[in-house]
């Protein structure tokens, strides 16, 4: 097992399971809770974040492929690909960008660190990663933090190019975008990830 | 510099004095809550009964007289209007009658600002716990130097959790103190516990904990709700000082005082390799020192402010308030 990464939360290994190169998301103990707090805040949201990759998966959007779950831990298939943040990538894939978040919100995903450090891009596409702070909701709210996350991260010309998709398959972007103007006037949110 | 400082946003009315950042005094008198709660007129008119005595009790622990100061500083907000309306009051007329600069304080920024003055730290990440707020904060110097808020409270305040509770448990609402010590030899049930990110919210956590009392152990509701609510603290605090790659760490304001909490935080800290800062606990409480260090800090730097000008500001957010430097 070699790790490949290191957040908050979770740490993110390789292994081989029965040949095969897999991914290992595993959500550590923390010390400062009391060990009856800790394994039901990290085994609620592994539950909870494959939950949302199975939901994703179904409503057609790529994402890792599910292996198995266990207690404080997501296998999954290796994405073989570079994260958007890293990768070089063409005009159209902002617009494919959009589209997806769109698909994800028509089935009241929201991603909650929808940023180009969650997304792969791969020789088959684009797949989203990385559900750890992601839920199931309808509030326009948490869908329009979705697309300021993003907004910040991309230039205004790309930010273009991923609305017009988001618009385009996004059945309530437009009432969602009016959220967004309104959260931009508040002024006072500010994102708050670690990307 | 010799500089006063009056606090009076909630229970307490507090006078501290400062010479050059070391404190000369820290002088109170509290309002005892009992269990109908806070009602701001009454405080307030406690705090003006008591006004001159405090300020009287802090000029003989400093060992100096009225004439002696060169500005004050008072609590311009966030806080009950009525008790904001006594302090600043109290501050203008001495100002007036002194001819001295007067500087109004960001409470929140006070809170702050006295833990890291003394447990001389430069930059920390710090978790703000108090009875009306909950916040996570970092120095920022984009537009203005300010504290940004990285994280906080979605409805109520920390503080003003447990003293709800505790009134229903009808124990004495002591900042989260008496909830300390009834959670001794608890045993933990399951409570709802809502992290977003490095925001958190504590309504839903208080009304199941109400709901318990009488139903189980009151030992182990106040102990699954500390530990609940306080696990929630940390864990939007280890997000923020991963995020800002902060290596220190402060934890102030009246729930500050809490032990548990401190445990906690110090044991976050130190698995990232930040150092720690908390102080005595009459500092962590609402203070007239803390007032009187900003207040200081603020007039050396030429921030002082026209006696017609100084006013009170309830919903005045830390976020706003412009800070004056090291
Ligand atoms: N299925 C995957 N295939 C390849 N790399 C992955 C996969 N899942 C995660 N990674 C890598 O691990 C890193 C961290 O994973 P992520 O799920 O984003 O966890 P974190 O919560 O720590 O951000 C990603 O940035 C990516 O480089
Ligand atoms: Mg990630």
């Amino acid at each position: 097992m070699r790790i490949i990464a290191e957040g908050a939360e979770a740490q993110v290994f390789k292994a081989v399971l029965l040949g095969d190169t897999v991914i290992v998301k595993t959500r550590k103990a923390k010390g400062y809770r009391i060990k009856a707090i800790d394994d039901d805040i990290r085994a609620s949201r592994t539950r909870i974040e494959a939950r949302v990759m199975e939901r994703a998966h179904s409503s057609g959007i790529m994402v890792p492929r599910l292996i198995a779950v266990d207690s404080f831990s997501i296998y999954m298939g290796l994405v073989d690909g570079k994260l958007m943040k890293d990768a070089r990538i063409r005009k159209d894939s902002y617009g494919r960008l959009g589209r997806i978040l769109g698909i994800m919100h028509n089935a009241d995903i929201v991603h909650g660190d929808f940023t180009p450090a969650n997304i792969m891009v791969a020789k088959d596409g684009l797949y989203v990663i990385d559900f750890g702070l992601s839920g199931i909701s309808k509030s326009h709210e948490e869908k329009a933090l979705d697309v300021l996350l993003m907004k910040r991260s991309l230039g205004e010309s790309q930010y273009r190019w991923f609305i017009d998709g988001y618009t385009h398959s996004g059945r309530e972007s437009k009432a969602i975008m009016g959220r967004l103007a309104e959260i931009e006037l508040r002024g006072r949110y500010q994102v708050r990830t670690l990307g | 510099m010799l500089v006063m400082g009056i606090e009076s946003s909630a229970h307490t009315f507090g006078v501290g004095i400062v010479r050059n950042g070391r404190i000369l005094a820290n002088e109170k008198s509290m309002y005892r809550i009992g269990t109908t709660g806070m009602i701001p007129a009454k405080v307030a008119q406690f705090h003006s009964e008591n006004a001159s005595e405090v300020m009287g009790r802090a000029l003989s622990a400093a060992k100096i007289g009225f004439e002696d100061l060169d500005g004050i500083g008072y609590t311009m907000g966030p806080g009950m209007g009525h008790c904001l309306q006594v302090g600043a009051l109290s501050a203008k007329t001495v100002a007036r009658m002194l001819r001295i600069p007067i500087a109004p304080v960001n409470h929140a920024v006070g809170h702050i600002e006295i833990v890291r003055h003394l447990s001389g730290m430069k930059d920390p990440l710090a978790l703000y716990v108090s009875g009306g707020n909950s916040q996570i904060l970092k120095r920022s110097d984009g537009h203005f130097p300010h504290y940004r808020v990285l994280g906080e409270t979605f409805d109520i305040g920390v503080g003003n959790m447990l003293d709800t509770f505790a009134r229903k448990m009808k124990l004495d609402p002591a900042w989260g103190s008496s909830v300390e010590k009834k959670a001794m030899g608890g045993r933990y049930m399951k409570m709802p516990y809502t992290v977003k990110g490095m925001d958190f919210s504590f309504t839903g956590l208080l009304t199941h904990s109400m709901k318990q009392i009488g139903h189980a152990k009151d030992s182990d509701i106040c102990f699954s709700l500390q530990e609940t609510a306080f696990s929630m603290l940390c864990e939007a605090t280890e997000r923020a000082l991963l995020l800002t790659n902060s290596k220190e760490l402060e934890v102030c304001g009246g729930v500050a005082q809490n032990s548990r909490l401190r445990e906690m935080l110090a044991s976050i800290a130190k698995e990232h390799g930040a150092r720690f800062g908390s102080v005595e606990k009459q500092y962590d409480a609402d203070n007239g020192a803390m007032i009187a260090v900003v207040a200081e800090r603020m007039l050396k730097k030429g921030m002082d402010e026209s006696i017609g000008n100084c006013g009170i500001s309830q919903r005045y957010r830390a976020d706003s308030a412009r800070l004056a430097g090291a």
